[in-house]
């Protein structure tokens, strides 16, 4: 007490009335060429962000030429038929705007921010990329170099390190999914500008494309700025259909995989199979199981291995969701010396999820944390366009978004309970651990996780490393 | 395209706390940022990483919040939250649902005015297990991780306080007692030593209310502030300075370190915008030559951490291909450097660079948490919470002859510090002699 008066008043206030929120509504047009065109107004907000949607992502290449989809991407902006890379930069700076062209697993996505007065000017440029991209041979050389150099620094980084080696262990040498989207050594040694080239053809259909635009769109019509510049693209002779996705796992034994790397100071652990695709009837259900097993502050892993435990700076568990089933992980990074005991109770959390219900109020936070942090997620146009785009590649209904905050709370403790059961499975997890195996290989063995299989990294010689990998890789498909 | 103004008022509490609110109603969210004008430059010798460990300890519960309960508090309501610590300051943030901003002031009043209350030595241990772990996460298992420490190391002298690392060493957290977050809680963690900035859709008469009900009974530190004395420096490194550390990486890589002027000196501004044209984007001098022309570099970088106590730091690196002859590397970039050292940028290259500073003004007062950042900052840093509004006119009047000179007056040989990474195989080849 100061004064007779408390320091801190102990009551907690109670909360105001929440102000009503939905989704901003957007409007979707056609035009005659197939492209559909989605508007989201934002009124005040002056920076617009459109992007443009091109599905067929790196899950359609062929294994030999993977990278093949990512690299395309990037030598998009490396010039066009009016541009040279530089001078495309150049108009796009003098615009005040920033461009970017990237590939994921499931689309290829143009992306221009700008003031909303320049966006005409700013759509032209995007026009130049997504059609009239020139591929020029020897800047598609310099980025496959670049992306091979970029290979030997993922290997150096312990956590770069531990998603090959993961996503290598837990998926089947057939699926797409077993490598990098931006490729391996290999397969990005054998890319060209042609490549590329045809990579782009075979997605170039107009009908499959949207263009997103969200900003603040007064005095704006998207509908004819889009019709006068992408109206007459027609498709390309060599689109191909797109088509389903192997994402078979290796094994369904659970096994250990310990990459050997001297001198670290900790291990990164990743523990997981493959998990769920985006557009299953559960999705609500899994997000609230996720954000209590490891997607919150206080889920069920990070109290535990953090809070509890000390054993890292946080641990996390969750789904990377796509059109086909991506992975399901758990992970942390963690002291060299509680690399064990830090799997085991991993291990330990994975299972009570699938044991019983949730805790009331676990469930409780967790979908309160989702519908409350709903209109959070979309304050900037960047983020409301990157939702619908989201929403577009996965090809969900329109509504999806605007059905999120209902279906979130209509989730109960036994929809989270099937959902564990169905989509976190312990028992036919790989578990990769990526450290000094000298400070744990001992209380591994002991511990009886599953079958061990060890590699070391030898940070003199990354040549003979990426080979050996390579070896080690043909040996168990 | 201009950027919308950010209108706020500007008052204090009885006790000293500054506070600063400003209405947006666009979103209903409202974010709550407080500085304390406390960072690792007050840390004590053998006290290195206690300012951040100490940051973890202010999510470990209080008088009336138990531990993590803050943070679970804040994500069940829908919001997000963090705390950050840097050389000059420790910053708590809180973005959450505008209905919730009451509960959000509530939870930090709770832990100003009653963190010691829960204090336990558990959980101290524990949070120092955590950042210890942080740290190794973070630099020690990270390719090139210890740069910062080195360049920090290198930059200022042994006595200066921004010698050390925000994240401090091993040996010294194992040294922080109970004692020592006590001391450091009465010392700097007082209404007197902070900034409140509100920012969102808020009414300022409610928002004015609550934080008088729950900030107005703290007490003030009267010893506030500390005076860590003069902790000018020289403008010079007073002659060159180089390392060679052998390391697990694969590609070799140059950092190069100067000392710059303080934080809101004009010719940072300058910097800030060479570092654009240097280094900023495909568009740059370093990346079109170095990346793309002569394709001797895997990435480029330039850049200021601006500083307000003494000098400010310019750094930059780039990462060699492999095979690249370094030296050669080292020599181009260096040219580069004195190239804009020697003759001002050309008109379109600058209105380039100052048209890209204008967009990412734009793209980040977008959100309601940057702006109650910026306002903690400016308001805490310069007494100048207003700087949020005037920061891109100084960048837009900053003429390519103020580019020139302050290139000239920070990128000297002897003010600088270069950094070598090699891979170990390369080192024991016989490149590090000493």
């Amino acid at each position: 007490m100061i004064g007779g008066r408390p320091v801190v008043l102990a009551e907690r206030p109670s909360p105001g009335y929440p102000r009503p929120y939905a989704f901003p509504p957007f409007t979707r047009t056609s035009l005659a060429n197939g492209l559909s065109v989605i508007a989201v107004d934002l009124p005040g907000r002056p920076l617009v962000d459109a992007s443009l949607v091109i599905p067929g992502g790196a899950a359609e290449e062929a294994a030999a030429l993977a990278g093949a989809t990512v690299l395309m991407a990037r030598a998009l902006t490396e010039g066009t038929e009016r541009y040279d890379a530089v001078a495309l930069v150049e108009a796009t700076e003098r615009l005040g705007a920033s461009l970017h062209a990237e590939a994921g697993w499931d689309a290829v996505t143009i992306s221009i921010d700008v003031p909303a007065e320049r966006l005409a000017p700013a759509l032209d440029l995007m026009v130049e990329v997504a059609a009239r991209p020139t591929f020029p041979a020897d800047e598609v050389l310099r980025l496959r170099d670049e992306r091979l150099n970029d290979l030997l620094q993922a290997r150096a980084d312990p956590g770069r390190r531990a998603e090959e080696a993961f996503i290598r262990a837990v998926y089947a040498p057939t699926s797409p999914y077993h490598r990098p989207a931006a490729g391996t050594r290999e397969s990005v040694a054998r890319l060209t500008a042609e490549i590329a080239r045809a990579e782009l053809a075979r997605r170039f259909d107009p009908a499959r494309m949207t263009l997103i635009v969200g900003g603040d769109l007064t005095g704006i019509d998207v509908a004819a700025l889009a019709a006068q510049r992408f109206g007459a693209w027609r498709a390309h002779p060599d689109v191909t259909p797109i088509g389903s996705t192997d994402a078979a796992p290796a094994s369904i034994e659970r096994r250990v995989q310990v990459i050997h790397r001297p001198g670290d100071v900790q291990t990164e652990i990743r523990i997981g199979h493959p998990g769920a695709a985006r557009r299953i009837r559960e999705f609500h259900a899994v997000s609230v199981m996720s954000a209590i097993l490891g997607g919150l502050f206080n889920s069920r892993l990070n109290r535990k291995l953090r809070e509890e435990k000390g054993y890292t700076y946080g641990a996390a568990a969750g789904f990377d969701l796509r059109r086909a089933a991506g992975p399901f992980s758990a992970r942390a990074a963690v002291a060299t010396a509680v690399t064990v005991p830090a799997v085991q109770e991993t291990l330990l959390e994975l299972e009570r999820i699938r044991d019983g219900l949730v805790e009331a109020d676990e469930l409780a936070a967790a979908r309160d944390y989702l519908v409350g942090v709903f209109p959070l997620r979309f304050e900037t146009p960047g983020a409301v366009v990157g939702a619908l785009v989201g929403q577009v590649v996965q090809g969900l209904p329109d509504d999806e978004l605007l059905r999120y905050r209902s279906s979130i709370e209509a989730v109960t403790r036994e929809l989270v309970l099937a959902a564990a059961r169905t989509h976190v499975r312990p028992s036919e997890a790989a578990i990769v651990l990526v450290g000094d195996a000298d400070g744990f290989l001992p209380a591994l063995e002991a511990a009886q996780l599953g079958p061990i299989t060890l590699e070391r990294d030898d940070p003199a010689d990354h040549a003979d490393a990426a080979d050996a990998a390579d070896a080690a890789d043909a040996a168990t498909s | 395209m201009s950027v919308p103004a950010v209108r706020f008022t500007d008052e204090r509490l009885a006790n000293g706390l500054r506070l600063i609110i400003a209405e947006d109603h666009l979103a209903p969210v409202a974010a709550v940022n407080i500085w304390y004008a406390v960072g690792s430059k007050h840390e004590v010798p053998g006290k290195t990483g206690f300012a951040h460990l100490f940051e973890h300890v202010m999510f470990q519960g209080s008088a009336h919040v138990s531990k993590a309960e803050h943070i679970g508090i804040i994500q069940s309501v829908g919001g997000t939250m963090n705390g950050t610590t840097w050389l000059d300051r420790t910053n708590y943030f809180e973005t959450v649902p505008s209905h919730q901003l009451e509960l959000a002031l509530w939870l930090e009043a709770d832990r100003m005015g009653t963190l010691l209350d829960a204090l336990s030595q558990e959980n101290l241990d524990n949070q120092r297990d955590v950042v210890k772990n942080e740290k190794r996460w973070s630099y020690d298992n990270r390719p090139y991780g210890s740069w910062n420490e080195r360049t920090l190391a290198g930059v200022f002298p042994s006595e200066h306080p921004y010698h050390h690392t925000a994240i401090g060493s091993m040996e010294d957290l194992d040294a922080a007692s109970l004692e020592d977050v006590k001391a450091f809680f009465r010392t700097h963690y007082a209404p007197n030593n902070a900034v409140l900035s509100i920012v969102g859709d808020v009414d300022p008469t409610v928002v004015r209310g609550w934080v008088e009900q729950y900030f107005g009974g703290i007490p003030a530190n009267p010893a506030l502030p500390i005076d860590l004395g003069d902790l000018s420096l020289p403008l010079s490194l007073g002659g060159e300075r180089r390392e060679i550390v052998p390391d697990r990486v694969p590609l070799p890589r140059i950092y190069v370190a100067f000392r710059a002027p303080v934080y809101g000196d004009p010719r940072l501004d300058a910097l800030d915008l060479a570092g654009q044209i240097l280094a900023g984007g495909k568009g740059s001098r370093l990346h079109r030559r170095l990346v793309r022309d002569e394709r001797l570099a895997q990435d480029v970088a330039l850049f200021s951490l601006g500083l307000i106590g003494g000098a400010s730091v310019t750094a930059g690196w780039v990462t060699a291909r492999p095979g690249v002859d370094l030296g050669r590397l080292e020599a181009l970039f260096w040219e580069e450097l004195q190239r804009l050292a020697t003759e001002p940028p050309s008109d379109d290259e600058l209105a380039r660079a100052k048209a890209l500073t204008e967009a990412d003004e734009l793209e980040s007062l977008q959100g309601v948490a940057e702006r109650a950042d910026r306002l903690s900052m400016y308001a805490t840093l310069f007494d100048d919470p207003d700087l949020i509004n005037r920061m891109l006119p100084r960048y837009l009047a900053v003429t390519p002859e103020a580019i020139r000179d302050a290139c000239a007056t920070v990128f000297r040989e002897d003010n600088r510090f270069v950094l070598t990474y090699l891979p170990v195989d390369q080192a024991v080849d016989g490149e590090v002699a000493a």
